[in-house]
């Protein structure tokens, strides 16, 4: 069950992506022809003509695209969104936990500070990985790609995830602990099974 | 580095570099540790360790409703804590569908102004305790009494002053607050002017963060800076005027940026930020409908209609805060982050300090214009 | 209701009394007499109107209070005078708080607040008081691992550096604790201690913060005493003699800052780094090292080492003030004792008093110390303004100043002394 707007379509290669100055704001939630602001949808059309069916387009909304990867997919999809569409930092990763999906999904906003024209853009790229009951943090399933070597910004943030959600990033130089004491020896904390109260 | 248990490591003490730990317990770190390596007078390693002051916020979020959330969301910073409510309010007033009326849009973005700056005088007596200088911490940290008592004025309280509320502003501004508030801010822009002589032209100052900490314009993008940091190594990228919220983009904010990207630079942005603060609270002032409604009122336990994301930022007085809300249909949101602008500067810090003086440290650390309660959250 | 001793006999209170009586008798007998014996057998009793002054003598003068004035005076003349009270200890430590009181206030003032306000009835005049008492009230902690004798020691041993430095400074025409020939060498010899010191305190501190501090003093304090005595060379040709007396005695016409500024420049802020004032306070550098040398001292230790840096603050100004300021040389202003009353005695209606023995300090000397107590007091407040304007500046700045660019001006102020001396303008020849 991914989150998704009133106006989650998945657009296949239609028709050019020509970057306009201005989005086109026309959202109206009730009609069925719903009209997708041009300026994002010309980002999200050259990340889908790139990967196809690899990816989904989550929504396309205004100053917001979110793409849905999976974790096989994310590295090269962080690195085209790099090098091509001339984002160049990460914002901020956060970690959000499905325990009816058995999942936790891993939220990027990616954003551009070079690049005029991406100025408000902030793309969303997230990934899902296996959760256990049971978590060792580091040597379960729990494991992702890290983007550390294509966006150097995440690297605290990474560091962040794996503490607070026990999400082991492969590649990353520095697996280490941030926020928590060194002598934490209980579930990640921002697992929904890590109950604050009554304990 | 031997690993001995999970987590704990043994490494071997060299005779030639020394660890020290310039830890919470230390007048020249803040609420936070930061392990460096020196050898001799040079810094080899620096490895920060914040989480002193860690709390627990996006946890405790996930247990409150959308309004009781707000007094402890803004506690992480607590003279800043309209900026910091700032981003979770906006994306609220999305995700539930709610229209603010124009006059509580002026409050607010006067609320915020006034917030930033009290909040940069606080970082500037602090950079100036850090430098030894003793005179530039006094004079901040009273001139901002001032605008604190401008927000006592408005809101009822000094620091944390719960006032925005998804909607709108809690309470309209008292009687005559116009007047009172374009006089004091007159005043207060008075004295920070006078700032130039005692701090920014003292020799001993630009012979001491002139050229120290040098972040280059593509370090700065590549590490994900964000606020004065990024202003002071020539990025001209400020979200009041990139992506203008609330009435941002009725008014002419001009962004200041300098292009050395060092230490002085970026203690020099901040304080031009202030005086460019005083212009927009002046233009607010004349431009605010005299009258009118300033909450929207709320059906009791809102919740949004479905499961929906949003994610907002808001240009506080460090950088773009950032407010990712995960909502499942339920009175509580399902996930809150709060991406911080303290955190992100921080991975400049061991990129940074590395080869500097020991010196340089207090000042090149706080020049990141960094705040240890925000970072840890 | 009040009871007083239930049990009250008369045999035994008068037992107590004499039992009281015995003791006292015992003790003034065994103890007391064979002190007096020593010591008149050490000290010499003063010589008074031809008359060796005797216990008994001393007692019988109580019935007229104005012949103790003779022995006021001749007490005044004993060394012991001399280093405990006025040009020495006591006069030092004086103006030692009264400095410590008034660069609070005044820097409070600067930075727009009060300063020491609540603590004695007129705006915080007992603070130092205060102070002094809480420190002697803390709890000394010695590091476990520290060298204790030499950490014990240390602050002691600065206290008596900073007060044999006192005692080389003469204030008045012929009131100096030590009137030494080459008293500017012994000056030098006694600041080139200061470093020793600091270094020992910092390193049988046995701890990080307090190694950085002492390696950073040593550094500084090092570094600075080149510029220092090379800048003080400039005045010791002009005068052609090391005797602190005699220096401040050849500036009755001018002082040598007329000639010499250059060098009173740079002996300025070689005094200022010399004293770890700001803006040269590195070893104390609150945020980087917490307190540098004197992280481990706590209370009366500490509060030695303050009494020992005020101490040190009074001798540097007074240095300065005898060398470039022209001592206690200035215009007379107090004015000269009535003759009358020395002559007839002090008239009150039909009553005449004669008292022999006035007056206890001549004019000359008043207005000398006046002079210099005013001289010493505009240097220190010249001192003390800098904290209140300049951050701290950093070790590798520090260095480059002391070692290349104060050399180079003390340099050009021994050129300037040659010059005006082989010029003929001054020295034996020319106008002094």
């Amino acid at each position: 069950m991914m989150s998704t707007e009133t106006a989650s379509a998945e657009v296949k290669s239609e028709g050019k992506p020509t970057p306009a100055k201005k989005p086109t704001p026309a959202k109206k939630p009730e009609e069925k022809p719903i009209e997708l602001p041009e300026f994002e949808k010309g980002l999200s059309d050259k990340i889908t003509e790139k990967f196809g069916d690899k990816v989904e387009v989550a929504f396309v909304k205004e100053d917001r695209v979110r793409i849905n990867v999976g974790s096989e997919n994310v590295h090269d999809v962080a690195e085209f969104i790099r090098d091509e569409m001339n984002f160049d930092h990460v914002e901020s990763v956060s970690g959000v936990d499905f325990p009816q999906d058995k999942e936790i999904e891993v939220v990027y906003h990616i954003g551009s500070y070079s690049d005029s024209s991406l100025s408000r853009q902030v793309l969303v790229l997230a990934t899902r990985t296996q959760r256990e009951e049971n978590p060792i943090p580091g040597k379960d399933a729990t494991k992702l790609p890290t983007l550390r070597d294509i966006f150097y910004s995440v690297e605290f943030h990474e560091r962040e995830i794996f503490e607070m959600f026990g999400v082991f990033f492969e590649g990353h130089p520095d697996n280490r602990r941030l926020l928590l004491p060194e002598d934490w020896a209980d579930l990640p904390p921002l697992r929904k099974d890590f109950d604050t109260r009554g304990r | 580095m031997t690993e001995i248990m999970p987590g704990l490591a043994l490494q071997k003490v060299d005779e030639r570099i020394m660890t020290l730990n310039v830890g919470p317990q230390h007048p020249g770190s803040g609420h936070m540790r930061i392990v460096v390596q020196i050898d001799g007078d040079y810094i080899v390693a620096c490895d920060p360790d914040p989480g002193y002051v860690h709390r627990g916020e996006e946890k405790m979020a996930e247990y409150r409703n959308y309004i009781t959330n707000i007094p402890h969301l803004e506690r992480p910073v607590i003279h800043d804590s309209c900026n910091v409510l700032y981003p979770y309010v906006l994306g609220v007033e999305e995700l539930l569908g709610i229209e603010v009326p124009e006059r509580a849009k002026y409050i607010r973005v006067i609320a915020s102004e006034l917030n930033r700056c009290i909040y940069i005088m606080y970082w500037l007596a602090i950079y100036g305790i850090f430098l030894g200088h003793s005179t530039m911490f006094m004079w901040p940290a009273g001139d901002r009494e001032f605008l604190i008592d401008l927000m006592e004025k408005m809101t009822g309280a000094r620091v944390t002053h719960a006032h925005f509320i998804p909607g709108g502003v809690r309470n309209d501004l008292p009687p005559n607050f116009e007047d009172v508030c374009l006089r004091q801010v007159n005043y207060f822009e008075k004295r920070i002017k006078e700032y130039a002589a005692v701090f920014y032209d003292n020799p001993i100052l630009i012979s001491r963060t002139a050229n120290t900490g040098v972040l280059s314009r593509q370090d700065a993008i590549r590490l994900g800076t964000t606020g004065s940091v990024l202003r002071a190594s020539g990025v001209d990228y400020d979200l009041r005027v990139k992506e203008p919220y609330d009435v941002y983009d009725e008014l002419d904010i001009h962004t200041n940026v300098m292009k050395e990207g060092d230490a002085y630079a970026r203690s020099r942005i901040p304080w031009l930020d202030m005086m460019e603060s005083c212009n927009i609270i002046r233009q607010a002032l004349q431009k605010m409908p005299k009258s009118g409604s300033v909450r929207t009122k709320l059906k009791p336990n809102p919740k949004t209609k479905g499961a929906a994301t949003v994610y907002k930022r808001v240009e506080s007085g460090r950088g773009s805060l950032g407010c990712y809300i995960v909502s499942d249909g339920k009175v509580e949101p399902y996930r809150l982050k709060l991406s911080v602008p303290s955190f992100r500067n921080l991975i400049a810090l061991p990129y940074l300090l590395k080869g500097e003086k020991l010196g340089n440290m207090p000042s090149v650390y706080w020049s990141l214009n960094y705040w240890p309660v925000e970072a840890d959250r | 209701m009040s009871v007083i001793a239930p049990k009250f006999k008369l045999s035994e209170f008068i037992k107590s009394l004499l039992g009281d009586a015995f003791w006292a008798i015992l003790i003034l007998n065994l103890v007391g007499i064979p002190a007096v014996f020593m010591v008149l057998f050490y000290i010499e009793m003063p010589v008074i109107h031809g008359e060796l002054l005797t216990p008994f003598l001393a007692l019988s003068w109580i019935a007229d209070p104005t012949r103790t004035l003779p022995i006021i005076q001749s007490f005044m003349e004993t060394d012991i005078f001399r280093v405990m009270a006025f040009p020495g200890f006591g006069f030092a430590a004086l103006l030692a708080a009264g400095t410590i009181f008034v660069e609070r206030k005044m820097l409070a003032k600067l930075q727009l607040r009060v300063g020491p306000f609540y603590c004695g009835k007129l705006e915080g005049i007992l603070q130092l008081m205060g102070d002094g008492l809480k420190l002697i009230s803390k709890e000394i902690i010695i590091p476990a691992k520290a060298d204790k004798p030499i950490f014990w020691a240390a602050p002691v041993i600065f206290v008596g550096a900073a007060a044999a430095f006192v005692a080389l400074i003469p204030v008045a025409p012929g009131w100096v604790v030590a009137d030494v020939d080459l008293g500017l060498i012994a000056v030098f010899a006694v600041i080139g201690f200061f470093p020793i010191i600091t270094i020992l305190s910092a390193w049988s501190a046995n701890s990080k913060f307090p190694f950085i501090g002492g390696i950073r003093a040593l550094f500084q304090m090092v570094s600075f005493e080149i510029p220092l005595i090379l800048s003080l060379l400039g005045v010791v040709i002009l005068t052609g003699t090391l005797n602190l007396s005699e220096i401040a005695a050849s500036q009755s016409s001018f002082p040598w800052i007329v000639f010499l500024p250059v060098g009173a420049i740079v002996f300025f802020i070689t005094m200022l780094a010399e004293l770890e004032r700001i803006p040269f306070d590195l070893p104390e550098a609150e945020s980087e090292i917490v307190a540098g040398w004197l992280t481990e001292l706590s209370g009366m230790m500490y509060g030695l080492v303050q009494l020992g840096t005020y101490l040190k603050l009074y001798a540097f100004a007074a240095l300065f003030v005898v060398l470039f300021l022209g001592g206690w040389n200035g215009p007379s202003i107090v004015p000269p004792f009535p003759a009358e009353i020395i002559t007839d005695g002090i008239t009150m209606g039909p009553v005449t008093l004669k008292v022999p023995g006035l007056p206890i300090f001549s004019q000359e000397m008043l207005n000398g110390t006046l002079w210099f107590v005013l001289k010493t007091v505009g240097v220190i407040f010249f001192i003390i303004l800098p904290r209140g304007v300049f951050p701290r500046v950093r070790v590798d700045i520090l260095l480059n100043l002391g070692w290349t660019k104060l050399i180079g001006l003390a340099f050009v102020n021994i050129f300037i002394a040659l010059g005006l001396l082989y010029a003929g303008v001054l020295g034996p020849g020319g106008l002094q």
